[in-house]
């Protein structure tokens, strides 16, 4: 069978193609919700752990998050993906692709919590200092002054994480989720054939990531430059 | 204006300040020396309550400080500027925004009412056409300079100076001093932790000598440099003058 051939089977026939085009839509959405859930986590359990770092206040949320942190970084996503869809939501009839929006957006949150947490210590001390002896609250200071200086440094790890992410929806199969690699896979199922669709998932995946992945360059060259103001 | 009763503070088992009693009076100047480690910055701290002290009490116009709730601490710290080593500007944001930002997010001025005390305040300290620049552009003494300026910006009633001029280099000292000296000049409050003693001998109207947690030994500037009691006072001058 010639390639030509091979791609009609693989794509063409039977309208296959909708595999890939409906399993990129899902991996889509459950990225884009996943990061969105991560990131207000994330930004949450940072903001948590470093006031108790700084002020040792928030105790007990700080010891639930280093929890947390410590449970999803230290057990596989697909394990948690299967947890959480049959055992936590094992008796509520609801969504495959919101329990893995739930999912991805859980685990993700550990990573982004680490990330701008560090990206909250590295301000030096003197800007809360500074910012607290103005007069102005512990949140004031945050939003102010600490926060903006955080988030510059910490925003092209934030974005790679959600590159990470990406990839990282590939086990949604796992719970019979139509994602891309799932679709893929689907039309391997079908027609016998591994290459054509596998190798059309990779290639998709990396022309995402290659394409974001500038994307966060350009950010981070922008960032750079205003530096130097 | 500041009354202190016996204050002490504890880092963990390690004693800092091991009772100190001491009162400030309005217009006074006061001159903070004394070897690195001996607990200067930590009493300056406890002051404004950066630091909560660990036991004794500090009375700031009468009211005493040391138990209050963390909003009454920060209308207090409105009342109390203070200047650091590293002169903490925020790197972020313009000269303007950086004194123009405390006063307007607390309410105190609208941010017309700021640019134009900001405005005052960059004459006053010499760096009129600095306002929308960023601190990375400014030499050493004009960011501190400018981190004067943000403190006066909350028109202060008294202002405390943690060696203000330790992390400068030495052609640019004169220039905060002579900014300081002005200030003193105007009648502000001012307790100044410094190694510059010829800045205490001019300026100050009183120096305080602080070894292992206590001040050992004070008095007037002349008093103080041409008669020191204190054997420790008289080796830490030796090495310093
Ligand atoms: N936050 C802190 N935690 C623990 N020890 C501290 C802290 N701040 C100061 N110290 C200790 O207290 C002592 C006095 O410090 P400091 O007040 O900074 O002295 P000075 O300003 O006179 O050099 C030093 O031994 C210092 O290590
Ligand atoms: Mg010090």
């Amino acid at each position: 069978m010639n390639f030509a051939e091979s791609f009609r089977q693989n794509f063409i026939e039977e309208d296959r193609w909708r595999y890939l085009t409906d399993g990129l839509k899902t991996t889509l959405i459950i990225t884009f919700f996943a990061v969105i859930i991560g990131m207000v986590l994330g930004f949450l359990v940072a903001i948590i752990r470093s006031t108790y770092l700084r002020t040792k206040r928030l105790l007990i949320p700080d010891i639930l998050c280093r929890i947390y942190l410590t449970v999803i970084r230290g057990t596989p996503v697909v394990v948690q993906l299967l947890i959480i869809y049959f055992v936590i939501f094992a008796s509520v009839p609801i969504s495959k692709t919101f329990v893995a929006i739930i999912a991805f957006g859980i685990n993700s949150g550990a990573y982004v919590a680490e990330i701008v947490r560090g990206g909250i210590m590295a301000v030096d001390v003197g800007q809360l200092e500074a910012g607290r002896s103005l007069g102005l609250n512990y949140r004031q200071t945050m939003v102010s002054i600490i926060m903006p200086q955080a988030l510059k440094t910490v925003l092209p790890a934030l974005a790679n994480e959600a590159i990470v992410l990406l990839k990282e929806t590939s086990v949604a199969g796992y719970i019979a989720i139509a994602d891309i690699t799932k679709g893929g896979d689907i039309i391997r199922s079908q027609t016998f054939s591994a290459f054509m669709p596998l190798i059309a998932v990779a290639l998709i995946y990396l022309i995402m990531v290659v394409l974001l992945t500038r994307l966060v360059n350009l950010l981070e060259r922008r960032l750079a430059s205003n530096d130097k103001r | 204006m500041i009354s202190v009763k016996n204050l002490t503070k504890d880092f963990g088992d390690r004693k800092v300040l091991k009772g100190i009693t001491e009162e400030i009076q309005k217009g006074e100047k006061v001159v903070i020396i004394g070897p690195s480690g001996s607990g200067k910055s930590t009493f300056l701290r406890c002051l404004n309550l950066m630091e909560t002290p660990t036991s004794g009490e500090i009375y700031f116009d009468g009211k005493e400080i040391t138990k209050l709730h963390d909003k009454e601490i920060n209308l207090i710290r409105r009342r109390m500027g203070m200047v650091f080593q590293h002169f903490n500007l925020f790197p972020h944001l313009t000269i303007k925004k950086n004194i123009t930002l405390a006063p307007v997010k607390l309410g105190i001025m609208t941010q017309e009412e700021a640019d134009k005390k900001a405005a005052e305040l960059l004459k006053r300290v010499g760096l009129p056409d600095k306002a929308d620049d960023y601190p990375a552009s400014l030499s050493g003494g004009q960011k501190q300079r400018i981190a004067i300026a943000r403190t006066l910006a909350m028109n202060p009633e008294v202002i405390l100076f943690d060696e203000p001029t330790s992390a400068l280099d030495p052609e640019m000292v004169g220039e905060v001093l002579n900014l300081m000296k002005q200030l003193a000049d105007e009648g502000m409050t001012m307790v100044v932790v410094t190694h510059e003693m010829g800045f205490a001998k001019e300026v100050a109207s009183r120096v305080m000598f602080m070894a292992d947690g206590v001040v050992m030994e004070q008095n007037s500037p002349d008093k103080f440099f041409s008669n020191p009691e204190s054997p420790r006072l008289k080796e830490f001058l030796s090495r310093v003058l």
